[in-house]
Order: C-alpha cells, then structure tokens, then sequence
C-alpha cells in the first residue's frame, strides 16, 4: 500500500490537509478504505476541533472585546441609543439562559439575536465567567430622592398591594442567584424599561413558557412611582471589592 | 440645597407611592362586611398569586435567593401558625414578618384552604445517594441518639397533620437549613414557649449528614 501521492491529490489541497492534524492521518492513510476512513476521521475531528479550537484565549479575547464595545469596557453598561445593561458580576445562569432566549426569541432584540447565536457553548461558558468576575462600580445617575422608598420596596415588598420583597429572591444586596439576575449596579433607565415592559419583551413564546412567567405578575403589580423607585434604589447597590457576586 | 419645585415633586412622587390605587382599592374593601371574616373571592385569588410570586406557580416551592418552602399540601393548622409565629417574631424571617401582618383572619382561612388543596409533584434536584438511610431515619428514628421516628408524628407519607406539617416534597435545602438552624430561628421568644420547641431536641441530636439524608427523602415524597 503506498500513500497519497501528489499524482492523485493536488500541490495545494495537500497543503491544505496537512494543516490539521487528522490531515496528516489522511495524507498517509494509503489504501481507498484508508483513504475513506480517513476522510471521515478529518471530518470528525474537524468538528470537535472546532469547538475547541475557540476556547484559545485570542478567540475568547477577541469575543469580550466585542461584548464590551456595547456594554462598557468593565460590562458596567452604557447609555447607548437604548441603554444596554450592566453584565459585570451577572450570573452565569441568567446570561446562558438569556441568550437562549433571544436565540429562541422568546426575548426579543435583534441585535442581541444575531449575537447570540453564533456563539457556542464553550463561548458562553467563557464568557460568562469573565462577566461574572468583574466588578467596576455603578454607572449612577438616578434620581437620589427616589432611593430611600425605593429601598423600603426592595427589602420589604408591599404586602397590601401584593408586591413581593424583591430581596426574597434576588437577595439583600441585589447580588442574585443561579437563574435569578444580579441587579445591584444595573442601569436605572434599563430597569426603568424591563419592568415598564415586561410582557412586550419577555415570554414571547407562550408555547414555551419559560422563567419570565415569574416575574410578570410582580412587573405588572408595580405602578410607575414604583418602578422608578426600586430602579433607582438598585442603580446605587454596589458590592464589596473581590467578591462581585455571592456564590449560592 | 434643593430648589422648591423639586422638593415638592419629591414629596408628591413618595406620597403616591404611598397612596397607590390598589392602597386605596383595599380601603374601600375594609369595610364591616369585610372585617367581619367575608373576604372576596378576586382579593384572596390576587393575594395567592402575590404568595405564588415567591412560593412557586403551585406553591411547590423556588430556589430564591433561600430556598422558598412548598406551601401546597400543608395542613391549614400548620400554615396559620407560623404565620402567627412571624408576625409575634418567635420565628425570624423579616420578609414574612412583612407579609404575615396584613393578613386579616378571613383571609388567612382562604390562603391555606388554597394552599392545602393544592397537589404538584416536588421540586426534586437532590443529591439521591443517602435516600435509603434517609428513609430508615424517617421510619425506625435513631434510638441510639434518642432521635424519634419522625413519622411517628409527620405521618408514614411525611403528609403532616394539624400542626405537624408536610414535608413530603418540602425542598431539600429548606429542610436541611432549617434542621440546622431550628434554635437560631424559632422558638424565638422564651417568654412564649411554642410548639417548635418539640423539634429543638431532635434538630440538635441529628447529625449533618442524617440531616441531609432525610431531607433528601422526604423531597421526592409525593
């Protein structure tokens, strides 16, 4: 048996194949039952390859770059044309299960539609440990009247309006946990927007409820004041240095 | 300083968060017939659903920030005292404190009648290693340690009765978490002795891992 020769593959595809390694398999395989299992080694290790081969730093460098052009170089957010959120010291959860979300357009946004879903599993992985690890202080900007009430909403829900205390589920300091979000440090004009429309942007798929159900009725039981309240109280909360978020 | 159209906007905006239409809705609501143990049946329907914020879709229980416990299934007995306990703080818990002490008489009857009539399957998501010695304790106790069955008063299916409450499908970090902390939270006023002292001996005899086998148990318990 010889092998492939450069009678019977050309200059440049060889060159092409023994770029990768299950190339080189190929290249030598020899036999046409060497050759077709070789192809379908190349193939294979092609795929799984690729998965890997985006968890190399540069690749993951490069992606939180492009996060960041949007959401603020420490993901602290920005007041862009619409205000784009504060994902340093997010839970991983959250963001994973947020970008299945748009992907799946069960939350809609065009624009984070088309980012989601070219990333891959081991992307999100990395790059929802690198949000979760920072920890830049709050944008700000709220108006500071509205911060002892929000507080009071916050910390001990309104029983007789049928408000929920926001910490029983999103902890004392906002911080979250698993799928619940971090809120402390978020954009008092993006709360402002997420709880004024829940309905419109979240659970857009009612064939496949998901977790935004639990958050509807208590968006829907707030009234504005409310609203701007809790937003403005949430703005202010940062956490203390090295440990942006609890670990549940 | 702040300049005066700014402070009385201030002042307007706090007032209205006070004074929200549902606040004054409720007023409206309070009157004799009301006070007198009718509450109607869109009040108790909206107040479940702010209970269902927390407690779960059924009251099957949610992984907050705490673990949130099962409420669906409990004895109605059981429900009205801890209520009780939090709003007289023998049990800690601010946010229950917060939601126990508007809780009028007609409208507790009508939550926990909800509550107890309720019937998902559990939460689940607990480590199943240990279910078997899990299973024992609850069934046979741990003599040795003066530990008694706890189906000798849970029920042999863990359904609860009158003040004993459920614990079939209660989560497994509730249970672990408040067997281990029964003394820091309950019972917390020794001029009022309450019936939480029944469990003190036996929270403090069992042991972290026993704890955690029979928590595991009694969550896949339908």
């Amino acid at each position: 048996m010889c092998s492939l020769n450069s009678r019977q593959i050309g200059r440049t595809t060889r060159r092409a194949l023994l770029a990768f390694p299950a190339g080189r398999v190929l290249i030598n395989a020899g036999s046409r039952v060497g050759f077709a299992a070789g192809i379908l080694a190349f193939v294979l290790a092609g795929a799984v390859s690729a998965q890997h081969r985006i968890t190399g730093s540069g690749d993951v460098q490069a992606k939180i770059s492009y996060c960041k052009d949007c959401h603020g170089v420490s993901a602290q957010g920005f007041n862009g044309y619409y205000p784009i959120p504060r994902l340093a010291g997010q839970q991983p959860e959250y963001i994973e299960n947020q970008l299945r979300a748009f992907i799946e357009h069960r939350r809609t946004n065009n624009i984070m539609f088309n980012v989601a879903h070219s990333l891959s599993p081991a992307m999100i992985n990395a790059l929802t440990a690198h949000f979760a690890s920072l920890n830049p202080p709050p944008i700000g900007g709220a108006p500071r009247q509205l911060v002892a009430t929000g507080r009071k909403i916050f910390e001990d829900g309104m029983p007789e309006v049928n408000i929920a205390a926001c910490a029983a589920c999103h902890g004392p300091e906002a911080t979250g946990s698993g799928q619940i979000p971090r809120l402390a440090g978020q954009l008092y004009p993006y709360m402002l927007k997420t709880l004024n429309n829940w309905d419109k942007e979240r659970g857009r798929n009612p064939t496949v409820p998901d977790a935004a159900a639990i958050m509807s009725p208590v968006a829907h039981s707030l009234n504005r004041s409310q609203i701007e309240a809790v937003a403005a109280f949430v703005s202010t909360l940062r956490s203390p240095r090295g440990t942006p978020n609890t670990v549940q | 300083m702040t300049p005066k159209r700014q402070r009385r906007w201030a002042f307007r905006s706090s007032a209205g968060a006070a004074i929200g239409p549902a606040a004054v809705l409720a007023l409206f609501l309070a009157s004799p017939a009301a006070a007198q143990g009718n509450v109607s049946k869109a009040e108790a329907d909206a107040k479940l659903r702010y209970c269902e914020v927390c407690h779960g879709v059924s009251a099957q229980g949610f992984h907050g920030y705490y673990p949130i416990p099962r409420l669906a299934g409990q004895p109605t007995e059981y429900l009205k005292n801890q209520l009780q306990a939090f709003v007289e703080r023998r049990r800690t818990s601010n946010i229950m404190f917060n939601v126990g002490h508007v809780l009028s008489p007609a409208m507790i009857d009508a939550l926990t009648t909800d509550f107890n009539q309720l019937d998902p399957k559990p939460l689940g998501g607990a480590p199943k290693g240990n279910i078997d010695e899990g299973k024992k304790i609850f069934e046979e106790g741990v003599p040795q340690a003066n530990v008694p069955a706890c189906a000798s008063c849970h029920g042999p299916a863990a359904k609860g009765n009158g003040p004993f409450p459920r614990l079939a499908g209660q989560l497994y970090d509730y249970v672990t978490n408040k067997l281990t902390n029964w003394e820091k939270e309950r019972g917390q006023n020794p001029a009022q002795p309450d019936i939480s002292a029944v469990m003190q001996p036996i929270a403090h005899s069992l042991t972290q891992p026993q704890i955690k086998a029979v928590a595991a148990y009694v969550s896949y318990l339908e």
